[in-house]
């Protein structure tokens, strides 16, 4: 297991690695002068000069590509721009916004998908199971902001049950959940599909296996055997699925803010990249990469414990 | 053997029973309080100091907060009302005296304001070693003269009209505490220090939230409300969502929006529609083939249908402009000296044997643009010129035309879009020669016109001024490289229980916000 460990955090770093270095060639490559976008048409061409120098923007890309990795490993991601706030502290106040938005779609994914694609399995071929089938693939194929928007206008607009905009009173966490039920239900409802359509199809497997078929002809109960013996195994894939869904989430959130006004790192990269904010870019990006790789190590790391065929396949 | 794990009758209930939870969940409305206005800003504050401040909301925050001389008056007249000052006037062409009230106190224990920290503020401006992208604005400064501790005498060193429009009813009129500003030894940044406006900065929440509020040790007119809450939000579409659930009281909404608003306005609203100063048009680059030939571009000028291309962007809503400069200010023209003539258009387009043209039309990539952008491509393709739209982001977009890069040399045609302030130099400074490659992207080079503009800049008789900036306009039309398209309009949409502070353009000044 430690051996498995060890190989799979090299394989992060050296994934953080790439990502950072296409993303540096990718920013560098979009046309647009960053001083001159931040600083606004009144700037003269020295204060202009004066701001590349500071962004470090007048060395060498690859210098600045080290410099950025040394003093990220250092903790440092350098300054924002404008306000010259430390890019760390910028993204760090943005970033619990996002995982309670990404938290929230998981539990509205988990919440639904699993017990829809258990109650499916187990009612294999009947009315339910075609329903749910065409209801998973419906919500699979709406994009996030479709589902957002017609959320925010049922709920917020005409029925004024839940908020439209923003994400509730720090310090209040009962005006925070409301705020966050509609981004959230935005964000993971395409996963609910999923989900259910996975644990189905793992379901079945599973139900036809000979330890499950022992169990029944020993005359456990259909709940302790649909639940402790098949389940408890159909959830693996799940689980590497939800580690990549992750990562999806974290996209689809930049939907979410923008429709539900939220605050969020999606919205603050998306913000950033149109001002050219290099630093601010490159910071959150950096930050939200390793969450990503960090959340699937994680699920790799939880699945390999589960599952030991999958450690001696590394 | 009992299968069923969950009944539909279970399902159901769980449902139901999470829809009851749901409503029974109290609704958190920021706005129904009374004492609290919650408005829409357009961008997030970055930026408090007056001399760096990066948009017009900021500069409405900072005005709040550091008591300014005087802003601009709320209504549909230009002009200004004062604030920090008990008076204020023009002695001659280049002196103002000033008198500031007498109980203005800054906070954070920086004392009285005084006529010291008036010359601090405004010299600070003017400082060249500070770099201030606003030094233009007190670019006349000659010095303060501190009379006593509440009199002074700004001196100018020529006449600068634009100083009553455009200088000092803006965040370059407000003041700072010399020392807590030489305590700081920077420029401000998101910590305001010494505050001493009608409102004070009391949390910000980047990217959700700034919130003011009252001033309680300020002694004058106050503030209209107890809280202003301004929630960031760019995309007017999610704005209007918010206005009409209930979460704003005040925001700006799409022109697309505002046939549908106006004819059914949300329950308890107002639809207001502003004249805006802004200007769009067509530019057309004088320098890139095939435009380097002034009859090609006579001859776009002709193709566009621009009333065609006004109704379509803006859902009728937004009327033809004649220029740069909007109707109310000098200069401000009911035609322009070109129609629309497709006939006249191909005929110029045969004399000059340019057939089967090919050409580009940079945008920005907005709706409004695109959607204005196609009727122009309708329009040229209807003279025999084929025209490709290239739609780009904001952060490419307004870099095309730098002479830093190399795009400028393709640039062809372009649909631009500038904001305004009050007084006509302020659009007709971007088209001088000095402008070429930076924001003039036409890279109209004209002689006459920058000596007509620098003329303007100290002519005080209203209709001479008009004079000027009507032939300077007449200038660009004649160049070839100008189809002017609109001012557009200002959508504006609030509770009726509110009476907003708007400046004629429909832009707000928090601090006039007042109960109905």
């Amino acid at each position: 297991m430690l051996y498995y460990s060890l190989k799979r955090l090299g394989l992060a770093v050296a994934i953080v690695s790439v990502a950072m270095l296409l993303l540096f060639t990718m920013i560098y490559l979009i046309p647009g002068d960053p001083a001159a976008v931040a600083l606004g048409p009144r700037a003269t061409e020295a204060m202009r000069e004066a701001l590349r120098i500071k962004m470090g923007l007048d060395q060498p890309v690859w210098i600045q590509f080290w410099n950025f990795f040394v003093n990220a490993w250092q903790g440092d991601l350098g300054n924002e721009v404008l306000s010259d706030r430390p890019v760390a502290k910028v993204v760090m106040e943005q970033l619990p916004a996002t995982l309670a938005l990404i938290a929230g779609g998981m539990v509205w994914s988990v919440a639904l998908g699993i017990p829809l694609g258990c109650w499916t399995a187990v009612k294999r071929g009947g009315m339910a199971d075609r329903i749910v089938g065409v209801f998973s693939v419906a919500v699979i194929a709406v994009p996030s902001f479709v589902v957002a928007i017609y959320a925010l206008l049922i709920f917020a607009v005409t029925l004024r049950w839940l908020p439209a905009i923003g994400a509730g009173e720090p310090g209040d966490l009962g005006d925070q959940l409301v705020h966050l039920i509609l981004p959230s239900l935005a964000v993971g409802i395409g996963w609910v599909g999923y989900i259910a359509r996975l644990v189905r199809a793992s379901m079945l497997e599973v139900l036809e296996a000979s330890h499950i078929r022992t169990a029944r002809a020993f005359g456990l109960p259909d709940r302790q055997v649909t639940y402790r013996y098949a389940l408890t195994i159909a959830i693996l894939p799940t689980v590497t699925l939800l580690g990549v869904g992750i990562g999806q989430m974290l996209s689809s959130a930049v939907f979410a803010e923008i429709v539900f006004a939220r605050p969020g790192v999606g919205k603050l990269v998306y913000d950033a990249i149109l001002t050219r904010n290099y630093p601010l870019v490159t910071g959150a990006v950096l930050v939200t990469t390793v969450l990503f790789i960090l959340i699937n190590l994680i699920a790799d790391l939880v699945v390999g414990y589960l599952d030991p065929r999958v450690r001696s396949r590394l | 053997m009992k299968q069923n794990i969950m009944t539909r009758r279970s399902f159901l209930a769980a449902a139901g029973a999470f829809g009851a939870a749901t409503m029974a969940v109290p609704r958190f409305a920021l706005s129904q309080d009374g004492t609290v206005l919650t408005v829409r800003s357009y961008s997030d504050l970055q930026v408090l100091d007056p001399a760096f401040r990066l948009s017009n909301p900021e500069g409405d925050i900072i005005r709040s907060i550091f008591a300014p001389l005087v802003i601009p008056q709320a209504g549909d007249v230009w002009g200004w009302k004062a604030i920090a000052v008990d008076s204020i006037e023009q002695l001659d062409d280049v002196t103002v005296a000033f008198t500031l009230k007498d109980n203005i106190g800054f906070t954070d224990g920086y004392g009285q304001m005084t006529a010291e920290d008036v010359k601090f503020s405004i010299e600070r401006f003017a400082d060249p070693a500070m770099e201030s992208p606003y030094a233009g604005d007190w670019s006349a400064l000659k010095e303060v003269e501190v009379k006593d501790r509440l009199s002074g005498l700004i001196h100018l060193k020529n006449k600068f009209v634009p100083l009553w429009t455009t200088t000092l009813p803006t965040a370059a009129s407000c003041i700072l505490s010399k020392r807590a500003m030489e305590e700081l030894g920077e420029k401000i940044t998101t910590k305001p220090v010494a505050q001493s406006g009608q409102y004070l900065l009391a949390d910000w929440q980047p990217k959700q939230k700034t919130i003011l509020r009252r001033n309680p040790d300020w002694a004058h007119e106050p503030g209209g409300f107890d809280e202003i809450h301004i929630i960031p939000i760019e995309d007017p579409a999610t704005a209007e969502r918010g206005f009409e659930a209930g979460d704003l009281d005040y925001t700006w909404t799409s022109v697309s929006s505002l046939p549908r608003l106006k004819a059914n306005p949300p329950e308890g609203s107002v639809v207001v529609e502003k004249p805006s100063l802004a200007y769009v048009w067509l530019g057309i680059n004088q320098d890139v083939a095939p435009f380097d030939n002034p009859n090609i571009r006579r001859a776009v000028q002709h193709a566009v249908n621009r009333e065609e291309v006004v109704d379509a962007a803006y859902f009728g809503a937004a009327s033809v402009g004649n220029g740069i400069l909007a109707p109310g200010l000098p200069g401000s023209r009911d035609a322009v000296t070109y129609d629309y003539d497709p006939d006249k258009a191909r005929a110029l387009l045969e004399q000059e044997g340019a057939t089967d043209l090919s050409v580009t039309l940079d945008i920005l990539n907005q709706s409004e643009r695109l959607t204005a952008a196609q009727v122009i491509q309708a329009n040229l393709a209807d003279v025999g010129i084929s025209c490709e739209i290239k739609q780009n982001d904001s952060g490419t977009f307004w870099t095309l035309g730098s002479k830093d890069g190399d795009y400028w040399n393709k640039l062809q045609l372009v649909l631009s879009r500038y904001s305004m302030q009050p007084d006509p130099s302020w659009a007709t400074v971007w088209f001088t020669p000095e402008q070429v490659g930076v924001w003039n992207w036409e890279r109209f080079n004209n002689a006459e016109y920058k000596a007509l503009h620098e003329q303007g800049l100290v002519e005080s008789d209203f209709a001479k001024r008009d004079e000027i900036y009507k032939k300077m306009q007449g200038l660009m039309d004649e160049s070839g490289c100008y189809v002017f398209l609109t001012h557009e309009v200002v959508g504006i949409i609030h509770r009726e229980s509110i009476v907003p502070g708007q400046k004629p353009n429909g832009e707000p000044l928090l601090s006039e916000f007042r109960k109905a």
